[in-house]
């Protein structure tokens, strides 16, 4: 299965893979409300629509947080060798990268479903 | 009524947020002394951690373990207290503030915040209105609903013992809902920095039964019997011109405001200064400033512009001693 | 024995040679150095200055509250006072302070020489410096800024503000030149300039945090910059972005304000944890645990903390499900702060602790900040922050988290620190006095502001009745300033008297691991040989390594060739790529960062002529500078650094720290635009007809301008080719082309709204259509100017096949310019039609 994922990348920004993933997802729920509630007529449909709106993006953006997870997690070995990943060798260097990936991966995924919350408690474009 | 200012004057809890009057006000202390409890003790277990693991004699423990600590501590405990706080929280938000494009059925008030005043207009069910200023009273056990503007800077309402704040927001008309459960007097002010006389801009808060509220509205309805009263003060009340800002009912002092400003505009040129058809009931003069008496009101018009800086009201240091006092005590009537 | 001594003379050769190439120059000229230690103590000092003033003026502002209805200062004075005191304390003193101790560690940290720009990080000590003064000063003519640090309009852009409006605007604009100066110089410093094999798993944890606050100050202090542009067009041409009455709205500012305000609280946060885990490691005698958590931890927090702004506005009647989001990022940012502390709290479980005075402000610090933060989680509530929002509470948790995290670390770094300067330690008595003045003055000044807040006061009030429950509160918060202001005295008087008679210590004295513990007090060369790195903590595992830099046994021991150079490696492993040549001591940071001051200041007082004069004398001394201090074609290919490396001298495109320093500005100056396009659609969202039956610019004009534009961008891509493969006339015909179209770009630009005759003062929507317009053409400009530059240095023989970094630089420039057109022209000229 791990032939799937794309062959690894030499790079510094795989590490903000995930929280760049948080931030657009942020960002979309942010100007999608913010729009719906200003524009009703602009985006139609009722609030509801938003709410799944929010949920279908949401889910979007937990699936391609767990993609960057599993992408760290084959760049850590899978979890096979422990912190703290600070021998002077290209391959531990690689490792930590993997390691610190996957650990920033766990909490835009958090981040991400804290951003979602609202929609479970908040109905209306109330103010 | 004129003997509630000192007390008012004196209480302390009269602006507190941890004695709530309201609804909003008793749901948010409550929140707070969850949360001030459970923060304490996360404090206390913090601090006591680290003032062990200072210790020199005392056994180290392994890089493993040291791992655990960080994730249990900073990942799992935090994630968990976290995510039930927040949840609450949202829970709570539409309960509090439960309006939203419906119009409420009871009194509606609406407030202009000016610097450095609050002008306030109940709109009745029934299509009439009542105008009045730098004081606000309200039904106990009746959701009302509050419209909020501003005649100039950003302003913030806020009645601590009721609920919390909104800011007033030239261009915007923000609402507010408070539930007044408490009988009371309480003490509002304005909350968002708005200029040199920001401290002194506040006004008293009465929660009053339904029945004293709709005959006080009633009342507030026609203008003061004081009005008619034949007094020297009432003369030079309009030779000095003060009805060019001040409005009161029965009179041809209009101000320069209709009976109630249109809201949904920017309303600058509507309101030069608070009404006063009822003046002399009010608890205080000077939004909040000082407590209602003739003394006071007679100092306020002679040196308003050093006991509030930046007010816009000229001051009369002109005027005699006896000629405030008659203005002073013609207000003072209009009861 | 004739070889040992033969050795020894090489040696004192080579030293006298440094010596000399580092030199500082003497007299009044010192002040035109431009070396890093000189510049991060000088920009240290200055950072502590103007913090010990805005001290003094909380002191002032505290007096004033100890009683109520004091009349001891008028409220003129008072809103002056605690304006100036919020915006010294961040502008001037938290972030600047970070910038200090960066620019003075960071090369020996990193075993660099220098910072890759020298005179960059002058040039914004020298803004900072006289930025800072101007904004300090205007206090004592009665003129500083009186609308709050957030200066929020429309009382702000009223005449009640006065000139202290504009001060702080132009002001802090000219701060933030500096802070962003500042930004580039790190991330390059930090991603190309560290020692060999220094990977980025063996980076000290202050470079990783610092990397990541540099980052987030070129995100977020454009928004800020982009902000005072609307607001200083509004107060200086009456152009309405904030005037509800012309479709204006004052909550935009608040907006770009606060993508700034929060972003720059961790900005200063950051670095300050960034000293802790130093210094941790340290004293509990072992690496730090979970080093990859720290990482995690910096980077979650650094892009969180940009999800939060609204946090400050969940009063302003913003929809509940945004306030929200907010809300919940709040929440989230907690996270990664917890595993900050608790990595703090496992290292020394695992390690054993010598408890020394940084250690013991490390503690206090720890203690005060977990406090903050916890308040803070509370705040960051919807409900509990519509009662805190603006009151006392508010003040509370914002100086235990600012104090606890920021003040406490920086002090804790200072005594860590100090033998790094002048290798003397600090008194160790005077110290721990200090330490609890400070710590219980702080904690009697800001444990009651709870209470008083929670019993309902406001903030920025100048008096307050009595018997509301407020006054003992307040008195007690008083008492307790004074003993703070005590404590922080006796420090000062440590700093400045004490030192002097102690004996000078030891080199290492808390036997630190790091490698800036190897740099010489005495020697301005940084490191005396550049070693390769194979720990995170080189002194403690790489036997020897000490003895051997000094002994200059490593790499780049010499200056044969009468340079400054250090050393440029690769991203990730840090692999040798190029020996850099920084510039030297010079006049011309100062003359830039002086005529740039001149600028500013000059607007304020709105003497236009001056202002003008002044901004051309800049644009001269800039390309001064760039024409005689950078792109240096070197005299051979390569230098030999020692252990069989030869390194090339020269490097253009991706290779040289010129591109990144490029890409890295014009991300910055790019989040600027974005924010002014963002405010372009927050207007449309307001208002039901956004255009308000107004002309808008046409489809014509836009779109004429976009394709100029698009074309003196591929004559400049065009112009680096055929230079590349040698073509030098045609690629020199290729630049005069580019200048001509982007010149008829430019025109075109504005003639949209020009002849459509839309008249900014009248309504928003035209003022937005102006300023992008005028955004897009002024960088047309400067990429005519250098397009010009490369034409120039080209036909000066200064441009060649193989040495072409200006003419790479200058294209990545028009990338980023092209993109600007796009959307500048696609936004005003195609969007009102899609409507």
């Amino acid at each position: 299965m791990w032939r799937l994922l794309p062959r690894q990348i030499e790079s510094m920004w795989t590490l903000f893979t995930a929280p760049v993933v948080w931030a657009v997802h942020f960002l979309a729920c942010y100007v999608g409300a913010a729009i719906f509630c200003e524009k009703p007529h602009l985006l139609g449909g009722d609030f509801n629509t938003l709410r799944v709106g929010i949920v279908v993006l949401t889910v979007m953006a937990l699936s391609m947080i767990v993609i960057s997870a599993l992408l760290a997690w084959r760049q850590w070995g899978f979890g096979t060798g422990d912190p703290p990943h600070g021998d002077p060798t290209r391959r531990d260097r690689q490792l930590f990268q993997g390691y610190a990936t996957l650990l920033l991966s766990g909490l835009s995924f958090v981040a991400v479903i804290y951003t979602a919350l609202p929609v479970l408690f908040i109905t209306d474009c109330i103010r | 009524m004129a003997a509630t200012a000192p007390a008012l004057a004196s209480c302390s809890g009269v602006q507190s947020t941890l004695d709530p009057g309201g609804a909003e006000a008793t749901q948010i202390a409550t929140l707070f002394w969850v949360m001030t409890a459970g923060g304490f003790l996360i404090w206390a277990f913090v601090v006591a951690l680290s003032l062990y693991a200072s210790q020199w004699k005392r056994k180290s423990i392994s890089e493993r373990g040291a791992g655990r600590i960080i994730f249990w501590g900073g990942v799992v405990f935090p994630v968990t207290v976290l995510t039930a706080l927040l949840a609450y929280a949202l829970w709570l938000m539409p309960w509090l503030r439960p309006f939203g494009a419906e119009e409420g059925t009871g009194v509606r008030v609406e407030v202009v915040g000016s610097q450095f005043w609050w002008h306030v207009v109940y709109r009745r069910p029934d299509g009439t209105s009542v105008v009045s200023a730098n004081e606000i009273r309200l039904p106990v056990g009746e959701r009302v609903e509050f419209s909020l503007e501003s005649a100039d800077m950003i302003h913030s309402f806020w009645i601590p013992s009721l609920g919390g704040k909104m800011d007033m927001i030239p261009g915007r008309t923000n609402r507010l809902s408070l539930l007044a459960t408490r009988p009371g007097t309480y003490r509002g002010q304005c909350a968002e920095f708005c200029g040199i006389s920001h401290a002194y801009m506040a006004f008293p808060a009465i929660a009053m039964e339904p029945a004293d509220f709709e005959a006080w509205l009633e009342q507030r309805s026609r203008p003061s019997a004081g009005v008619w009263a034949p007094s020297a003060g009432h003369d030079l009340f309009m030779r000095e011109g003060c009805g060019t800002c001040h409005s009161v009912d029965g009179t041809e002092a209009g101000g320069t405001q209709p009976a109630g400003i249109a809201l949904g505009r920017t309303p600058a040129a509507g309101i030069a200064g608070p009404d006063l058809s009822h003046v002399g009931s009010r608890l205080t003069i000077g939004a909040g400033l000082l407590a209602n008496d003739e003394e006071a009101l007679a100092r306020f018009i002679a040196h308003s512009a050093s006991i509030k800086p930046g007010s816009q009201m000229p001051a009369y240091p002109g005027l005699s001693p006896d000629e405030l006092r008659a203005i002073a005590a013609w207000l003072k009537g209009l009861q | 024995m004739s070889d040992v001594s033969e050795a020894g003379r090489d040696r004192a050769a080579q030293e006298a040679q440094l010596r000399a190439v580092w030199a500082n120059p003497s007299g009044w000229r010192y002040w035109t150095s431009v070396n890093n230690t000189q510049v991060g103590l000088w920009y240290g000092s200055a950072a502590f200055a103007f913090m010990l003033f805005a001290g003094l003026l909380a002191l002032l502002v505290r007096a004033q509250l100890a009683v109520p209805e004091n009349d001891l200062i008028s409220a003129e004075l008072y809103n002056q006072a605690y304006t100036l005191h919020g915006t010294v304390m961040m502008f001037l003193f938290a972030v600047p302070i970070f910038e200090a101790v960066a620019i003075f560690l960071l090369p020996p940290m990193l075993g660099a020489r220098e910072l890759p720009f020298p005179r960059l990080g002058a040039f914004g000590f020298w803004s900072f410096f006289i930025g800072g003064v101007f904004v300090c000063g205007s206090i004592f003519f009665g003129a500083a800024p009186n609308s709050g640090w957030f200066m929020y309009p429309p009382l702000a852009t009223s005449e009640q503000a006065g000139i202290g409006a504009d001060i702080w605007l132009l002001g802090l604009s000219f701060i933030e030149v500096a802070s962003l100066a500042a930004a580039v110089e790190l991330i390059v410093g930090i991603m190309k300039c560290r020692a060999p094999g220094m990977r980025v798993n063996l980076m000290p944890l202050f470079a990783w945090y610092l990397l990541i606050v540099a980052g987030m100050i070129i995100f977020a202090f454009p928004p800020l910059i982009a902000g005072d542009l609307l607001f200083e067009m509004q107060r200086m041409f009456d152009w309405p972005f904030f005037d509800a009455a012309r479709g204006g709205d004052p909550l935009l500012w608040q907006h770009l304000f606060w993508i700034f305000g929060h972003p720059e609280v961790y900005i200063i946060f950051l670095p300050a944890i960034a000293l802790l885990a130093m210094i941790i490691p340290t004293f509990a005698g072992r690496p730090i645990v979970g080093y990859s958590w720290i990482v995690l931890a910096a980077v979650g927090t650094g892009f969180l903390s940009f999800g939060l702004w609204v946090h400050h506005m969940f009063a302003t009647g913003l929809p509940q499900i945004s306030l929200a989001f907010f809300s919940a990022a709040s929440e989230a940012v907690a996270i990664p702060t917890a595993v900050q502390i608790f990595v703090f709290i496992a290292t020394m479980l695992a390690g054993r602790v010598i408890f020394s005075i940084p250690m013991l402000f490390a503690m206090g610090g720890i203690a005060i900040f977990v406090m903050g933060g916890l308040t803070g989680v509370m705040v960051a509530l919807v409900p509990f922050d519509w009662q805190a929002h603006d009151t006392y509470f508010i003040v509370a948790h914002l100086h235990y988290v600012l104090i606890g995290g920021m003040l406490f670390p920086i002090f804790a770094g200072l005594y860590y620190y100090y033998p790094l300067i002048d290798g003397k330690h600090m008194s160790e008595r005077v110290g721990r006095l200090a330490f609890w003045l400070m710590f219980t003055g702080f904690n009697i000044t800001f444990l009651p502001m709870h209470i008083t807040g929670l019993r309902g006061m406001p903030r920025r009030v100048y008096t307050y009745p009595a018997d509301i429950g407020w006054d003992w509160l307040n008195l007690l918060s008083t008492v307790g300033a004074v003993v703070l202001g005590i404590g922080m005295f006796a420090v000062v008087v440590d700093v400045t008297l004490h030192r002097r008679r102690k004996p000078k210590g030891e080199q290492n004295p808390w036997n630190a691991g790091t490698l800036e513990w190897v740099s010489e007090p005495e020697e301005n060369w940084g490191v005396r040989s550049i070693p390769r790195i194979e720990s995170r903590y080189p002194l403690w595992d790489q036997k020897d390594l000490a003895r051997q830099v000094h002994a200059g046994e490593w790499y780049l021991p010499d200056a044969k060739e009468g340079r400054r150079e250090t050393l440029v490696t690769s991203v990730l492993d840090a692999e040798p790529e190029q020996v850099l040549r920084v510039g030297g001591t010079s006049y011309v940071s100062i003359f830039c960062a002086a005529t740039l001051g001149t600028v500013f200041i000059a607007l304020t007082f709105k003497f236009w002529v001056v202002s003008l004069l002044a901004g051309a004398a800049f644009l001269a001394g800039v390309i001064y500078w760039l024409w005689t201090g950078t792109g240096e074609i070197p005299e051979k290919e390569e230098k030999d650094i020692g252990h069989g490396i030869s390194l090339p001298l020269y490097a253009s495109g991706v290779k040289s720290v010129g591109w990144w320093a490029m890409f890295i500005t014009m991300s910055g100056d790019g989040t600027a635009f974005a924010s002014l396009v963002f405010g372009y659609f927050f207007f449309w969202t307001r208002h039901e007809d956004f255009m308000v039956g107004l002309e808008g610019p046409g489809m014509f004009w836009p779109l004429v301008a976009l394709a100029l534009f698009a074309a003196a961008w591929a004559a400049t891509v065009a112009a680096r080719e055929t230079n590349r493969r040698g073509g030098l006339g045609l690629s020199r015909v290729l630049l005069g082309a580019g200048v001509a179209l982007s010149i008829a770009g430019c025109a075109a630009g504005l003639a949209g709204p020009w002849s459509y005759g839309m008249d900014p003062t009248q309504h928003v929507y035209p003022a937005v259509v102006w300023v992008l317009v005028i955004w897009a053409a002024v960088h047309g400009g400067v990429g005519i100017i250098m397009q010009l530059y490369c034409l120039a240095r080209s036909i000066a023989g200064r441009l060649t096949a193989r040495h072409d970094m200006e003419l790479q630089n200058v294209t990545l420039y028009w990338h980023f310019m092209l993109v600007t057109a796009l959307i500048t022209f696609g936004v005003v000229g195609l969007f009102p039609e899609a409507l």
